[in-house]
């Protein structure tokens, strides 16, 4: 069978020929789902769940921390702060690397690259680049304290229980 | 079918063995420069090198055989760590038992793990040295800037292969390091937060990231390095050999005058007419045909006296010899050494001080500065500058020669980034301790 070659394909015009037009969409087809498939990858290998902590946690009773009690709860990462009737959660994430900080006399420390931190959480010493953050507290319905560590507040906001 | 002799069956069989091994080997042992050609071709393995190669590429001092050295441990760490798969199970509740497993019940455990482990830490070492020497010896100027690139890139993988193996034992030198170390990425503007999370597949390192990094480890970065290797490879003998003083390429005083070392893309041919006149009339009657194009100047013509010699035996018995060598140095290393394993994973507390593994002490060392610049800053600086020193440095002299003067500059400049990283290094390794505070080792 004698091939027919198109004239405006063999002179390279812009002519929009039906075999052009069925080309380039059957391009655009074959390219497109080649690109939404490796996009598909990089969503696919983003977790949508978790299967380690919930952030949303509840610790217990107020009655169970009693005044100027700083109760490092380390598998959770946060303090427990109690000062009177008030009651606060701060993150015990060094905000330098990720290590776990333990409470000091002074507030908390770093032991992997020597951070400090005040009572509050603020900077005072070592490579840490923002103050611990603190994260919102709640009673819940059944009496309990609930720490929400999804929520970050500005410290100084106690819970007053 | 009568002058037809025939041959009796037997006597196939009595053939058997040498048909076998003349149909695997298609060569015997050569005697001739034909032969010692013909067997470098028609070996798959061997066919890998080139035919003929430079006396100046074998120089034991010029290479140093690291290269080789790092390939090789590549390949000690493939054999034993699919050997050590059979046993290791991704699972933070299995994980730190099958290394205790290792150790007590598995015959030869503990030295297939020492194995793995010792060859890992030598591969970064090695490949470090590697690309000193390659830089010492100007080996990245044109044609080969393509290839320092991918040498770079080889040693980024090496070291998040390190890295992701790092995390395997779950033990807590393991948690620690891979708890520092992601926290680093995740200094990185816009998606550092996120790389962390894809890396960890969750929040913290934990059961998600131990099984993500179990895979990055054994299928992923194995394969993207075995590629970058064979392209690194394949670009030496593009590239036209290792590089070589421009004087090695100068033609003995009893070559033909009329031989012209071409510039440009050159037409191989098999035998070429300049060879041929020189040579026996029946060159002659030859059929010339294209073998394939080769650029720069290293294209020669004709069977022309050069310097040099054939890859066998040559080059095949000095790759043995760098091979038995490195085996043996891994052996002895792990005979007297166990590699380290430390209390299983407790999430809640840190060893103090918390160190990443050695090669990335340095690393840490800025990072207690200042993390944005000591994690992502300066690092990402020195790899951008490691990927364009060929074409930032364009000057073509003194290549192939050891601290070449006309590199005096260039040299000094890689010198002080290798002597600053490893200083840095030294100091994170003896001289931090709790609190990352600093401490005598004395």
């Amino acid at each position: 069978m004698k091939t027919q070659v198109n004239p405006a394909i063999e002179e390279g015009g812009d002519a929009l020929t039906r075999r052009r037009l069925l080309s380039w969409l059957s391009g655009f087809g074959l390219f497109g789902s080649l690109i939404v498939t490796v996009f598909s990858n990089l969503i696919f290998i983003k977790p949508r769940a978790t299967y380690g902590q919930p952030n949303r946690f509840s610790i217990g009773k107020p009655e169970e921390f009693p005044s100027g009690a700083r109760v490092s709860l380390d598998a959770r990462r946060v303090c427990i702060v109690r000062d009177g009737d008030k009651i606060a959660a701060i993150s015990t994430t060094c905000t330098h690397l990720g290590c776990i900080v333990s409470v000091s006399e002074t507030g908390f420390s770093c032991p992997c690259h020597g951070s400090r931190y005040d009572q509050d959480g603020n900077v005072t010493g070592g490579p840490a680049p923002r103050a611990l953050p603190w994260y919102q507290v709640s009673l819940a319905p059944n009496g309990e304290i609930e720490v929400d560590k999804d929520t970050e507040i500005e410290a100084g906001n106690y819970l007053r229980v | 079918m009568s002058n037809h002799t025939t041959t009796p069956p037997w006597k196939s069989l009595v053939a058997l063995p040498e048909n076998i091994w003349r149909s695997i080997f298609r060569n015997p042992l050569p005697s001739s420069d034909l032969g010692r050609a013909s067997t470098s071709f028609t070996n798959f393995f061997l066919h890998l090198h080139p035919v003929k190669v430079h006396r100046h590429s074998l120089k034991a001092a010029y290479t140093l055989g690291l290269g080789l050295i790092s390939f090789f441990l590549f390949f000690i760490l493939v054999v034993t760590g699919i050997l050590l798969m059979f046993y290791y199970v991704p699972s933070t509740t299995q994980a730190y038992d099958r290394m205790l497993d290792l150790r007590g019940t598995v015959a030869f455990g503990i030295f297939l793990r020492n194995m793995h482990r010792w060859s890992a830490h030598g591969m970064v070492a090695v490949v470090f040295l590697h690309m000193c020497r390659v830089f010492l010896t100007g080996s990245y100027k044109p044609p080969r800037e393509f290839n320092w690139v991918l040498g770079v890139l080889l040693l980024l993988v090496t070291l998040f292969l390190s890295f992701t193996g790092y995390l395997l034992p779950w033990d807590q030198l393991a948690f620690w390091a891979i708890t520092v170390g992601t926290s680093i990425a995740s200094y990185a503007p816009l998606v550092g937060k996120q790389m962390k999370f894809i890396l960890l597949g969750d929040s913290n390192v934990g059961q998600e990231a131990l099984l993500r990094f179990y895979v990055l480890h054994v299928a992923v970065l194995p394969a993207i390095l075995s590629l970058l290797v064979a392209i690194h490879f394949w670009r030496i003998r593009k590239d036209g050999g290792l590089s070589r003083p421009e004087e090695e390429d100068a033609l003995p005083a009893d070559a033909p005058a009329q031989l012209e070392v071409m510039q440009g893309p050159a037409v191989v041919m098999a035998t070429s007419p300049v060879a041929a006149a020189a040579a026996e009339p029946v060159l002659q009657k030859r059929h010339y045909g294209i073998q394939g194009l080769v650029r720069g100047p290293f294209t020669k013509i004709g069977n022309v006296p050069d310097r040099s010699v054939f890859a066998w035996p040559n080059l095949f018995m000095a790759e043995l010899v760098v091979f038995l060598i490195t085996v043996a140095g891994v052996l002895l290393v792990s005979l007297f050494f166990n590699a380290p394993l430390e209390e299983p994973v407790n999430v809640m507390h840190p060893p103090n001080p918390a160190k990443a593994p050695w090669y990335f002490l340095g690393l840490q060392e800025q990072v207690s500065y200042s993390a944005f610049w000591g994690g992502v800053g300066i690092p990402a600086t020195e790899v951008l500058l490691l990927l364009l020193v060929p074409y930032i440095d364009r000057k073509v002299a003194g290549v192939g020669r050891w601290f070449a003067r006309e590199r005096l500059l260039a040299n000094f400049l890689f010198l002080t980034f290798v002597i600053v990283n490893v200083v840095l290094i030294i100091i994170g390794t003896f001289f931090r301790g709790p609190n990352w505070e600093f401490v005598s080792p004395w």
